[in-house]
């Protein structure tokens, strides 16, 4: 019997719109949004989905379909307005581009910063884990010390994937990271989250990539329109993802 | 310490760190910001009121807490905005931003108050065991300040005119405050609305303490308290409001 890790039953989740581009008072008494300037525009639909220990799901979907919106719901980030999601495993923070960094910052004050944030600070570790971070990035004590603004997207990428590698997550969520990595990087990371999932941990990807969902996870939902409409293995998820373009 | 409490600090870090990042001065500007309007205002008005005796100390001890309280106030009307990408990315309590925030104003205010205190005294100031009532009410004032602040900015995430509007009343709020002058010049018949802005009433106790002397007069002491109160509540009941329509407006 496997251990549920995340149940969502019937999630929606919409997100508060400005109406007809309202965003400032002006147009707000001006072009009549006296009357509700805000609509609800639904991004996910009656989402029902049962994530177990151990698991690895990749998420596909065409870009705008709810698939980031999903992974913050799950991440407790947004509140759905209907439904509910439980979450039975200690999550991490999201794995997104450029997500929780501040460039102005160093490279070990965002580690830092990251490990506080993620309730994992502690004085005593935090060389080890810097050191690690340095090792898997590959990106050297001088460079760490440089203000992230210095940093390419790719050195983004190594740096807060680095980081939450070596935290040892439960659950980890990857929202398109990879995508920037160099390709020895990539598989670098590919090997990691493997070694992660073999720990035990449960892994969610999202991705654009159909061949490297299928690389990375077993199980694949695919997303149109804030439906499900693919559940099945990952291999499944890809085609469906493909003739969503034919 | 928890890692709330880390992470609070981290904030704050951070926050000191972007702010002087690339300053020179660094903490000597929270001195020399008042300083320099002090300067200004000795300038300018110390002919017209001649009758104040210690003027300079009678500005300085309102200012800055002027000061602070602006500062303060336009900082945490962005704080929402400024820290969206980690809003977006990591579930903590959003309070956790104006809390940092206010905190970090709070460390850079209490630096350059300690330096304020050696000019004070040489101003005149009276130095006796009242000069102790000061810390309650530099606690009491942060969390007006707090609370003025978290109401602008969680109102400034779906309108952004509300942060652009601050500013722009700003000046007019100082103005309207009694900073450089007091209230004896003020007519009779508008002395009622002068009493309406909150910071009168703490400018009074303020005033009681580092410039008379005394203790802080009982019943603007409970003015203050209740103001806070008020306010408080408001601001959190504003932000539990708003707080789940932050992510989409952000």
């Amino acid at each position: 019997m496997k251990e549920l890790a995340i149940e969502l039953k019937d999630v929606s989740v919409s997100y508060l719109h400005n109406k007809r581009g309202i965003y400032s008072i002006k147009d707000f008494i001006l072009k009549g949004g006296l009357f509700s300037p805000f609509e609800h525009k639904k991004v996910l639909n009656d989402i029902n989905l049962k994530i177990y220990k151990g698991e690895s799901l990749g998420i596909v979907g065409r870009n705008g379909e709810g698939k980031s919106t999903l992974l913050r719901t799950i991440a407790g980030i947004i509140i759905p307005d209907k439904g509910t999601c439980k979450v039975s495993i200690e999550i991490s923070p999201l794995l997104a581009l450029g997500a929780g960094l501040e460039l102005e910052l160093t490279g070990l004050e965002n580690i830092k910063i990251y490990m506080a944030i993620s309730g994992r600070y502690d004085k005593n570790t935090i060389k080890d884990l810097i050191d690690n971070v340095s090792e898997f990035s590959e990106l050297s004590m001088e460079q760490l010390k440089m203000p992230l603004k210095m940093y390419s997207t790719g050195m983004l990428a190594r740096l807060a994937f680095s980081t939450v590698m070596t935290t040892q997550p439960e659950l980890l969520m990857i929202d398109e990271v990879l995508a920037v990595g160099d390709k020895g990087f990539q598989e670098k990371c590919k090997k990691r989250i493997h070694q992660v999932k073999d720990a035990g941990a449960t892994v969610i990807f999202v991705s654009h990539n159909p061949d490297e969902v299928k690389e990375v996870c077993e199980r694949g939902i695919c997303l149109k329109n804030g439906h499900i409409i693919c559940d099945g293995t990952s291999e499944d998820a890809g085609k469906e993802y493909n003739n969503l373009f034919i | 310490m928890g890692s709330k409490t880390y992470l609070i600090y981290f904030l704050i870090y951070k926050n000191l760190q972007l702010k002087y990042k690339h300053s020179m001065l660094g903490f000597v500007w929270s001195f020399l910001h008042p300083l320099f309007y002090l300067l200004v205002f000795n300038f300018v008005f110390s002919k017209a009121f001649s009758n104040i005796p210690h003027y300079s100390l009678f500005i300085l001890s309102a200012l800055i807490f002027w000061v602070y309280f602006s500062g303060s106030c336009s900082q945490l009307s962005l704080t929402f905005i400024r820290n969206s990408h980690l809003i977006k990315s990591l579930n903590v309590r959003k309070l956790l931003y104006p809390l940092s925030e206010q905190g970090t104003e709070l460390v850079s205010f209490l630096a350059g108050f300690l330096l304020f205190i050696f000019l004070m005294i040489y101003l005149g100031m009276p130095i006796n065991l009242n000069l102790l009532y000061i810390i309650p009410i530099i606690i009491l004032f942060s969390a007006f300040t707090f609370s003025v602040g978290l109401l602008l900015g969680s109102l400034n995430v779906f309108f952004r005119d509300i942060g652009i509007l601050w500013n722009t009343l700003n000046p007019a709020l100082f103005y309207l405050s009694p900073i450089a002058y007091s209230l004896d010049i003020i007519p009779q018949q508008y002395l009622f609305y002068f009493k309406l802005n909150p910071l009168y009433h703490f400018f009074f106790i303020i005033r009681n303490v580092l410039y008379e002397g005394i203790a802080p007069s009982f019943i603007q002491s409970i003015y203050c308290i209740i103001i806070t109160m008020v306010s408080f509540l408001l601001a959190i009941l504003v932000y539990r409001k708003t707080r789940n329509g932050f992510i989409s407006n952000l």
